[in-house]
């Protein structure tokens, strides 16, 4: 395979090396820094980064390499001489349109893609730091193959031929034992999530287990209740006079940051809006809005609660939305809210806040109606009751009929359903998939996989391991589990290390994670500046869009981006397998996809798109309003409305589906959800509950968090948090990143370190303990996990919240990741190939957080002690849920 | 928007600024700044009592003053401020003898014994094809107000013209005429950058959120050195 690019493989002469020089073909090489020179056949450990030899305390500065012919002075970026590729970001989940600067094929600079409708020139720090992945000293060039136990670290470079084949004989025994359910993938983040399905549905498997659990199912679930529209908001900040922010973070955390941040930056500044937070821990969201209150943790649901009574108390109501549109009238509402007894009063009480500042901001809400929006993430999603919290905040916007409405809490077409209406998949089509997965599809979740497959991620390894399911291929994708699950070290290492859970592991990856460590196989992927895809999120702007993921440059050595990969395993497979992926490569599958853009674009829809980066959808107008749709007359053809529902209905070939409802005598789109209307209560969730035994009636009550019930008074909440220049688990790599965030001490309050006599600085052991938890059967006897971790005593959070940063405490991905300063130990690694990646002098003499020079260092993960605790019904991680005992060491 | 003799000025708004280091990162993408040192940086500061507690941001960068002291300290005459109102440095002519990095109140200049001094300059290769600076063109606040100040239509004489007499500059008692105005920010903040030496990478460690110094302990600064 690739031989021009074999060819290009030039070594330094041995003899500079006498240790290596004799024997050099069976001397086992060692470490990061000898991956770029590797040789077919040879072999390679791969162990923490210990091979990179400490220097000095002093830096060096600016780099000979940079400078100009005479010496003096770096040299700078000539701008006559770029080209410009349009292209879109993945350097995490907000998928920014970008614009790169290619000189002499390299990739000296990002810029925002201008035609992007969410971020537009914009880009945040992470998207700036993209062209330094593209210099990475440490990225996987070729394919390995381990020739030693799993998670020893030594390592044989194999030909592609051999990986692909070794993958497709795998592939087609699990195929023809009648398992194709044990071939899975597991991806971190992909965003070639239609590719993969493709490529299982067409071996017949449904496995392809994701993330989105540990992320935003609560979320995106409570929206579909609300909403049946989609899973997220879009906000229309801009517009809007009064936000109610409940635990999102959008100053700093993906997904979406920045294009919510910029628009409510816009919205305050420019537009007079107030924006108030919740949050536990003085985010960077929480110490910039104009009110931060730190509720206890889990109480989210039951402040939104106490201000819905508020509102309904004091008449701010706009009844004629509540009347027409939602599914429970104002007195129907008003009057649940009376019996469950969920006043200001009452929420006061759990949250820990005043009566009087929730009645206060609930009112003030109000009365900005309907220019207001009240919105969550992850601060009140990410509790084992924050499918509840969720649907509570949402029922403010429909309260104050804020949904949908000019600056107020609107939403658009879902993305995947945008992407598929603008570029429908092409080529034959693999039939739905026949085999089961209980790992894919627990049935103890029954709403995890009912809107889209959000699947229940974290207990991945639990039901590996408990039997629930196996894995003859398991094929990783870009997933740093092992330190960014929760038991990750310990549950997610033990089950990757186990060759009869999991009987081959590929790997595919741009560098020498965690989770390649524990592979069989190890493939290099194409990055995100050398690969295609399509991508499209929410638009802030309500229209429908997509975008396209170029090539910007090819990739080094003989990385193969994981959907070439797939296309070509899938031929070694077999006819029956390939004929679902009848594409040369994935670049041709784009192309094809593409045409379908040729009429809107009046040209050829591939090369507007590589040209624009995007196509935004200008035939209708904003998606305001999108329930007060007038239905078309083809939209109306066989159809019958339901005397007492008014709702109408299409005859299918199995059932009746909504289609919309009639209102005023017209017939309108509604919201698709069952009763087409704006869902407080849902009988769909009520019996859905009912299936599993747990007892929810389909409103967004309050339920109590049983972690957060059995806490002692020693105990403490331990939460976690993502930094502005950080992703979970992907960026720790990236010098400029990780030169501003290397280091994540535990957050704890001034008064609550002063009774522990804990002081910044101060090592601190905290202990994390298990709670029973509905469908998951975990033994809650003893600790989960213990960790020793500086202090650092601060104001900026809850006195009974102790917080650590999840980004961190990386044990690969090279030095910046791991702080090891120094080159490469010479008696362990001949040079590194210059042609092929350049050693950089930064890593090598200037990383200054090296605990060996007084740095310090790289952090820690708190993901490794932090319980799996999956919310009931929809499976989503109750990461803000964890109980600790802490004590000063 | 230029005019024929442009006028390069920026104001900071700083009430806008979200603390997210985009700047940060563009500025050391775009001109390839080692590690350890910076031409732009956003302190922060935290401060207040739980629960009322507050974050700022204060962005910083070279205040291109007009009555820059680096200039007038420089023993080689290296660095020069042409009629644009960019401080620059001439490569040819730096000895790299730091005493630029003594003058400066701002932190914004340093030479090592390796190189030349190290400063913003606007990214003028940016300029020079029709670009904006790295910072300015990425921040997603428009904290940035960049411009031609001889052009009435520029960004930054629009913003100027609606809030200048909101603005002032950082450490005005240094009495350097800086270029660069601030609308919004914390004033106690300003102690936050370093008089007489660059910028410390320290001073983004989180133990110094809450502290207005910008000393910190001589183990803990960096040192720069020629490489051997």
């Amino acid at each position: 395979m690739q031989p021009e690019v074999m060819g290009r493989v030039e070594r330094r002469p041995a003899a500079a090396d006498p240790q290596t020089s004799e024997t050099r073909r069976s001397l086992i090489k060692r470490g990061l820094a000898a991956l770029p020179s590797l040789a077919l056949g040879e072999t390679i450990l791969l162990s923490p980064d210990d091979s990179f030899a400490a220097s000095s305390g002093q830096l060096y500065g600016q780099r000979k390499a940079q400078r100009r012919p005479n010496g003096k002075g770096r040299l700078k970026n000539d701008y006559s001489k770029a080209k410009l590729v349009r292209s879109v970001c993945l350097n995490c989940s907000t998928v920014c349109g970008i614009e790169a600067y290619v000189i002499n094929d390299k990739v000296v600079k990002v810029g925002g893609n201008p035609d992007d409708p969410n971020n537009g020139l914009t880009l945040c720090a992470k998207g700036q730091s993209g062209p330094t992945i593209e210099g990475y000293p440490e990225r996987l060039l070729y394919p390995l193959k381990r020739v030693g136990a799993r998670g020893s670290g030594q390592w044989q470079r194999v030909s592609w031929d051999e990986a692909y084949t070794q993958i497709a004989k795998r592939i087609r025994t699990a195929i023809d034992m009648g398992k194709p359910e044990e071939v899975a993938i597991h991806i971190g983040r992909s965003r070639i999530g239609t590719e993969m399905n493709r490529f299982l549905s067409a071996i017949g498997s449904p496995s392809l287990f994701n993330h989105r659990a540990l992320c935003s199912s609560n979320k995106r679930a409570s929206n579909y209740v609300c909403l049946g529209e989609t899973d997220w908001e879009s906000v229309d900040a801009e517009r809007c006079k009064y936000f109610l922010n409940f635990g999102s973070n959008f100053y700093e955390a993906h997904q979406g940051a920045i294009h919510v941040a910029r628009r409510i930056v816009k919205g305050r500044y420019d537009n007079g809006a107030k924006l108030v937070t919740f949050d536990v821990r003085l985010s960077n969201t929480a110490g910039r809005s104009d009110e931060w209150l730190a509720p206890n943790p889990g109480s989210e649901g039951a402040i939104a609660l106490g201000m819905a009574h508020a509102i309904m108390d004091a008449g701010q109501y706009d009844r004629e939305f509540l009347e027409k549109w939602c599914n429970v009238g104002p007195e129907q509402l008003h009057r649940w809210l009376k019996d469950r007894g969920y006043t200001p009063q009452w929420a006061a009480t759990l949250s820990g806040l005043e009566a009087a500042d929730i009645r206060r901001l609930a009112l003030e809400f109000a009365a900005q109606r309907p220019r207001c929006a009240a919105f969550t993430n992850r601060g009140s999603g990410a509790h084992y009751n924050g499918f509840n919290n969720d649907r509570a905040v949402i029922m403010l916007n429909a309260i104050t009929g804020s949904i949908g409405v000019e600056g107020g809490y609107c939403y658009g077409t879902e993305p995947g359903v945008a992407m598929g209406r603008l570029l429908p998949d092409v080529g034959l089509r693999p039939p739905p998939v026949k085999a089961k997965s209980a790992i894919e599809n627990p049935p103890e979740w029954p709403l995890a996989n009912r809107w889209q497959r959000m699947k229940v991620g974290q207990i991945v390894y639990e039901y590996l391991k408990q039997g629930r399911g196996k894995c003859q291929v398991y094929m990783s994708y870009t997933l740093a589990a092992p330190t960014t699950w929760p038991e990750g070290r310990s549950l997610a290492v033990d089950v990757l290390k186990n060759e009869k859970l999991i009987e081959f592991h590929v790997c595919s990856d741009i560098v020498y994670s965690e989770t390649a460590h524990y592979a069989d196989l190890i493939i290099p992927d194409a990055s995100y500046f050398e690969r295609w895809g399509f991508d499209n999120r929410n638009n802030l702007e309500l229209r429908d869009y997509v975008s396209l993921r170029q090539p910007i440059v090819a990739p080094p050595g003989e990385c193969i981006s994981f959907v070439d990969s797939m296309i070509e395993i899938a031929k070694r497979v077999g006819p029956d397998v390939s004929k679902y992926l009848p594409f040369k490569n994935h670049e041709d599958w784009v192309r094809q996809r593409s045409k379908a853009l040729d009429p809107l674009v009046g040209g050829d829809g591939f090369e507007h798109l590589k040209s624009k980066g995007v196509f935004v959808d200008m035939r209708k107008g904003k998606s305001y309003r999108m329930f007060d749709r007038d239905l078309s007359a083809n939209e109306l053809k066989d159809t019958r409305v339901d005397p007492l529902t008014n709702i109408i209905y299409r005859k299918t070939a199995s059932a009746e589906a909504g289609v919309g409802i009639m209102m005023d005598g017209k017939a309108k789109h509604g919201f698709p959800t069952p009763s087409r209307k704006f869902s407080v209560s849902s009988d769909e969730v009520a019996q859905a509950a009912k299936e599993v035994n747990w007892p929810d009636v389909g409103w967004p009550d309050y339920i109590p968090v049983p972690s957060i019930q059995m806490m002692k008074p020693h105990h403490l909440h331990l939460v976690s948090f993502k930094w502005n220049v950080h992703t979970q688990g992907r960026t720790a790599q990236q010098k400029y990143l990780t030169e501003i965030v290397h280091h994540n001490p535990l957050w704890i309050n001034t008064d609550t370190a002063a009774r522990y006599g804990i002081r910044s600085g101060d090592l601190v052991e905290i202990t994390t303990w298990r709670a029973p938890a509905h469908a998951l059967k975990m033994p809650t006897e003893g600790a989960v996990g213990s960790a020793v971790v500086p202090a650092f005593v601060t104001e900026g959070i809850h006195p009974r919240v102790i917080a650590m940063s999840n980004s961190l405490g990386q044990q690969y991905h090279g030095r910046a990741a791991t702080a090891k300063r120094g080159t490469a130990d010479p008696s362990a690694s001949p040079a590194f190939d210059r042609q092929l990646i350049e050693e950089d002098a930064d890593l090598a003499e200037d990383l200054w957080w090296d605990p060996r020079r007084g740095g310090t260092g790289a952090g820690y993960n708190i993901n490794a002690i932090l319980p799996i605790y999956p919310t009931p019904l929809v499976g989503m991680q109750g990461w803000y849920d964890a109980i600790c005992s802490i004590r000063k060491v | 928007m230029t005019s024929a003799s442009p006028q390069w000025k920026l104001a900071v708004d700083v009430e806008r600024c979200i603390g997210c280091h985009a700047c940060s990162v563009a500025c050391k993408v775009e001109n390839n700044v080692p590690l350890g040192r910076f031409r732009t940086k956003v302190y922060y500061w935290e401060h207040g009592k739980f629960p009322k507690v507050t974050r700022n941001f204060l962005p910083t960068l070279c205040m291109q003053c007009e009555d820059a002291p680096c200039l007038k300290a420089c023993p080689t005459k290296a660095i020069i401020r042409k009629s644009d109102g960019i401080v620059r440095v001439d490569p040819d002519l730096c000895d790299h003898e730091n005493k630029c990095s003594d003058a400066c109140p701002y932190g914004a200049i340093g030479c090592d014994e390796n190189d030349i001094a190290d400063k913003c300059d606007f990214c003028s290769h940016r300029l020079e094809a029709g670009m904006d600076p790295a910072c300015v063109e990425t921040c997603p606040a428009d904290v940035f107000h960049f411009g031609d100040a001889n052009e009435p239509a520029s960004k930054y004489s629009m913003f100027m013209k609606r809030f200048g007499s909101e603005t002032k500059v950082l450490k005005p008692e240094e009495k350097t005429k800086p270029s660069v105005a601030y609308r919004g920010h914390t004033v106690e903040m300003e102690k936050k950058i370093p008089k007489g030496r660059v910028h410390d990478p320290y001073s983004y460690e989180i133990e110094t959120w809450a502290q207005l110094e910008a000393e910190f302990p001589r183990g803990k600064r960096v040192r720069w050195l020629k490489p051997v």
